[in-house]
């Protein structure tokens, strides 16, 4: 407070005669002791120097207590809460009083008695000098501090409480500490037709259906609201009538003075919205399916069409036509070819996007998808193109995976690389980028040496619809899809896709990665599989009820020289699976009651049996252990599952075990002999192929020796059985020193052998092989004369690939000492007809059982 | 000819009379085998019921249900299915079934009614046999 002039009163000095009035009957005194107004005089200084009677009534306080006291420190105990800005409120007004010597008004200041006063603040002046202040108080409604607002079940704020009790959107109300409904509001009473007098000491529970009791979801939505403040929920909730509405439910935390004291619990009905919600969804739904329907349909609708026009025009090509005819039938034909493409890409892109593309699981052979990829852009490509294909040496034969996605992203690649290169090379380049136990990553690369592609447009390289140069777009057709598509099917199969420019020349570096499963430990019996899955397709046989005659006849002849072996443990089935085979002219079967029993027969006689007839279900070791344990001793005697599951997808378990058919029990008699007819009579004896191999593997290696005595240089024949030797580092290590003069003189026959690995793709007259070892990129340069200087040598191969101009890069040189181990084994996955083609000199035959074009 | 009812899959049972040769040499003592087995497997169910051991029912089940199927002996063939789907766990519709007690439950009643069936069965099939010789 400010202390103006601080001129002395003397509290006995007010009562001086000087001060009386001039009607001496009236005693000023008096007057004020018992004035019907509670009033407080100050001094100047702030002390209170007199009461009136009424003020000691109404602050209930002694004479005492209050005359003589600083009025600051008097308030100070007498208002509430202690500490009340109050008393500031008050101090100021005063001291604003004083300087404006007007009278001021406080707010309301509240007594510990709970009253409520406002000061009417009256600066008593003589002249200039400053002799007294009159407090003179009113008293207000008795008030309440807004912490006391919330205390459930008592009263609240009046107009707060007509605000909630008016709501009648929303169902508002408190709970107590246990959940215990305490407040309802008209809201309330609405949404769950509860009235106020029946819910209150309700727990609030009782709006929850049965599945959120099960899970105590009232009482853990009271436990989260504890913890976290406050909680949202969203779910059916029951009226009073049984009827359920969908509910916003939020949940608030109440405290008072830092006491927990109940729960605040707003209810909106969302019916409505939910309603709609699942409305939009069915519709999208519907929508959704509508249009794959749709895409289904139209690929189908317009690609057969597509196809009759396409065919057409090829037959159209080979009439005899004149110069003009041949050349519009060829603009149809090549506009048809863009068209189907374009069309291929929009239907493979909308399937992208709505997701309802799949992957299918099969097994691919990496390098035969390369190699026939490679084989079907060169044709298109420009006369001054090389093609290099670098395949690394531990590159698996086949894993398991999408072949034809795979395929496509390959082709789209290097169908790029190809338009967009005038001259130079186009390099493919497979390796193994990762391994773990289930999977490798495969890494593809496909470097041109092209017009490459301006910083600029790399980055929106595999975004839909983007072609990067209008100029492009008019030179080469196509639908901007074709990267996005790929970059879609690279993460489809668990990899990624990317963009580099050719550090070594202008162009480009598009390279993928693909994850691929590895066909564990049973990879040669799958390739086994293969073999024999020529005469088959791997559908299942067309069954009819009945074998005819003839076809028993002859097979019960054939029957009589087979011999199976029977795996079954159950003694009944044994019997009758005996009797029927009898039956059908079976003289020797072989019988075990387990899968071990069957495992250490077929080993133990590796060639004796012609089929295994194999239950699944077996003690010990059940069929598909079984057949996974003659698989790995390399014995490709075709193994028939027999079963009583009979499920969808069985079939498909017992083929990947290693089997090679199944017959669902109760084994039927015809379906037996069709089968049996299909393994015994119309596929190739494992037994014959096998020897066949085993011969023919010999006489490779004899011939091979000599050449390999005369060759002192590293012979570019990659080891399947080496470990992932990095690529790049095997490309630059192959030491420059033979020039190619050396290298014709080689004996003939064993230098091609050794020359082609069977993932080697090679093209007719040009010796792969005998390119120098360079460096790489000097790799073709150097290759045009050495393909013709080594034209004789090459001339009796088959003509595999019409143009001249590819030029393949083998995989760099492993070491010499285990070339002659690393033949027969890479050897050993060929199919036999290839194997008789290599004997016959014949060694351009790439593995891949691809066709020459 | 005696009827069998539901009791026996007729196309799947008469390929087992055709392997006869001579009278019924084959299916006959087959079909006693069989009988003999299926009272093996129930008493070593009824331990295995006793001891709770759904796993093994699950066994027993699929066993006496590869030769009832084999033979065409359709109730049993049900029954011994059931066994076997509730000892892994399993409703018959495939659903998984959680509830030990409930599957134990399931697999006593298909117990009892396939040794019914069994017995009613036999009788049948020795009337069977009998007339036919």
């Amino acid at each position: 407070m400010q202390m103006q002039s601080p001129a002395t009163i003397d509290v006995d000095k007010a009562h001086s005669p000087s001060l009386a009035s001039p009607f001496p009957n009236i005693d000023g005194n008096l007057l004020f002791d018992l004035s019907p107004l509670p009033l407080t005089v100050l001094t100047p200084s702030c002390r209170i120097a007199r009461v009136s009677d009424r003020f000691l009534h109404d602050w209930q306080v002694s004479r005492e207590a209050c005359v003589g006291q600083q009025l600051v420190n008097f308030l100070e105990r007498y208002l509430r809460p202690a500490g009340s800005p109050a008393v500031a409120h008050l101090t100021s007004a005063i001291d604003d009083a004083i300087s404006s010597r007007a009278e001021r008004t406080t707010k309301q200041i509240t007594t510990k008695h709970a009253s409520s006063w406002r000061a009417r603040v009256l600066p008593i002046f003589k002249e200039a000098e400053l002799v007294g202040i009159m407090l003179e108080w009113q008293e207000g409604p008795a008030a309440l501090d807004e912490s006391e607002i919330v205390r459930p079940g008592l009263s609240t704020d009046e107009a707060f409480r007509i605000l909630v009790q008016a709501v009648k959107d929303y169902a508002i109300f408190l709970l107590d500490t246990k959940g215990r409904i305490a407040t309802w509001n008209t809201g309330a009473e609405l949404l769950k037709g509860y009235r106020r007098e029946e819910i209150v000491g309700k727990h609030f529970s009782i709006f929850y259906g049965q599945d959120d009791l099960a899970i105590r979801k009232p009482e853990l939505e009271l436990e989260i609201c504890l913890r976290e403040g406050r909680v949202e929920d969203e779910g059916w909730r029951y009226k009073k009538d049984g009827t359920r509405f969908w509910a916003n439910v939020i949940i608030t935390a109440v405290y008072k003075d830092g006491v927990h004291v109940g729960f605040g619990k707003v209810t909106r009905d969302l019916t409505e919205r939910k309603t709609s919600e699942s409305r939009l969804i069915a519709a999208y739904e519907e929508s959704e399916k509508l249009k794959s329907d749709f895409l289904a349909n139209m690929s189908h609708e317009i690609r057969t069409p597509m196809h009759g026009m396409l065919s057409a025009c090829s037959l159209l090509l080979d009439t005899p036509l004149t110069e003009r005819q041949q050349d519009i039938i060829q603009i149809m034909d090549e506009s048809g070819q863009v068209l189907l493409q374009v069309i291929n890409d929009i239907l493979d892109y909308s399937k992208l996007a709505s997701g309802s593309f799949s992957i299918t699981s099969d097994i691919v052979g990496i390098t035969s998808i390369i190699t026939s990829v490679v084989r079907s852009v060169q044709t298109t490509m420009h006369s001054g193109v090389h093609f290099e294909l670098f395949l690394a040496p531990d590159l698996p034969k086949s894993v398991q995976g999408d072949p034809l996605r795979y395929r496509q992203i390959v082709h789209n690649l290097v169908n790029n690389a190809a338009k967009f290169t005038d001259k130079g090379t186009i390099r493919v380049s497979v390796s193994v980028q990762m391994e773990d136990e289930e999977s490798y990553f495969i890494m593809t690369e496909v470097i041109d040496t092209g017009i490459g592609v301006p910083e600029p447009a790399a980055a929106g390289l595999f975004t839909p619809f983007t072609q990067f140069d209008a100029t492009t777009t008019k030179r080469y057709k196509g639908t901007g899809l074709g990267l996005s598509i790929a970059k879609s099917l690279a993460e489809l199969m668990g990899g990624r896709i990317g963009y580099r420019p050719n550090p070594d020349r202008h162009g480009s570096i598009f390279w993928f990665t693909a994850k691929f499963k590895k066909i564990k430990s049973l990879e040669q019996l799958q390739d086994w599989k293969r073999k024999v899955s020529g005469s088959r397709d791997g559908s299942p046989l067309p069954l009819s009820s009945t074998a005819p005659p003839d076809l028993q006849a002859e097979f019960s002849k054939i029957a009589s020289t087979k011999s199976l072996l029977l795996a079954e443990d159950n003694i009944i089935n044994q019997k009758v699976m005996l009797g029927m085979l009898r039956s059908i002219g079976f003289k020797n079967v072989a019988l075990a009651a387990n899968g071990q029993e069957a495992v250490n027969l077929v080993r133990g006689k590796p060639a004796a049996f012609d089929l295994v007839l194999m239950d699944i279900n077996m003690p010990i070791l059940d069929g598909h252990e079984a057949t996974v344990k003659i698989r790995q001793s390399g014995i490709g005697v075709p193994v028939v599952a027999m079963t009583a599951y009979a499920l969808k997808g069985d079939k498909e378990r017992c083929l990947e075990h290693g089997m090679d058919d199944y017959i669902p029990k109760p084994v039927e008699k015809q379906y037996l002999i069709k089968t049996l007819c299909k393994w015994l009579v119309r596929t190739k004896d494992y037994r014959m192929s096998a020897g066949e191999e085993l011969a023919r593997l010999q006489d490779l290696r004899s011939r091979l020796k000599p050449a390999l005595s005369t060759l002192q240089l590293p012979l570019p024949i990659p080891i399947p059985s080496v470990p992932s030797i990095p690529l790049q580092t095997q490309v630059f290590t192959i030491p420059p020193t033979i020039p190619p003069t050396e290298v014709t003189d080689l004996p003939s026959p064993p230098k091609q052998i050794s020359r082609f690995p069977p993932q080697v793709f090679s093209p007719s007259g040009i010796q792969p092989a005998l390119t120098p070892p360079t460096p790489r990129t000097e790799a073709s340069a150097e290759s045009g004369s050495q393909a013709e200087s080594n034209a004789n040598a090459s001339s009796e191969a088959p003509p595999l690939l019409t143009s001249p101009e590819v030029q393949l890069t083998l995989p760099p040189p492993p070491q010499q000492t285990q070339q002659t181990d690393a033949i027969p084994e890479s050897r050993a996955s060929n199919n036999s007809d290839q194997i008789e083609a290599q004997t016959n000199n014949s060694p351009h035959q790439p593995e891949a059982e691809v066709p020459p074009v | 000819m005696v009827d069998f009812g539901d009791h026996v899959d007729d196309a799947t049972f008469s390929q087992i009379l055709e392997m006869d040769e001579d009278s019924h040499d084959f299916s006959m003592p087959l079909v006693s085998n069989f009988f003999e087995q299926a009272d093996e497997t129930f008493e070593q169910m009824d331990a295995a019921v006793e001891s709770k051991d759904l796993s093994e029912l699950s066994k027993l089940g699929h066993f006496l249900k590869g030769s009832s199927a084999t033979l065409g002996f359709t109730k049993i063939k049900d029954n011994c299915q059931i066994i076997q789907q509730y000892g892994s766990n399993l409703n018959v519709d495939g659903s998984a079934e959680p509830d030990e007690d409930v599957c134990l439950r399931r697999i006593k009643d298909a117990l009892a009614a396939v040794k019914v069936d069994k017995a009613e069965l036999e009788k049948k099939m020795k009337k069977f046999f009998e007339l036919e010789k």
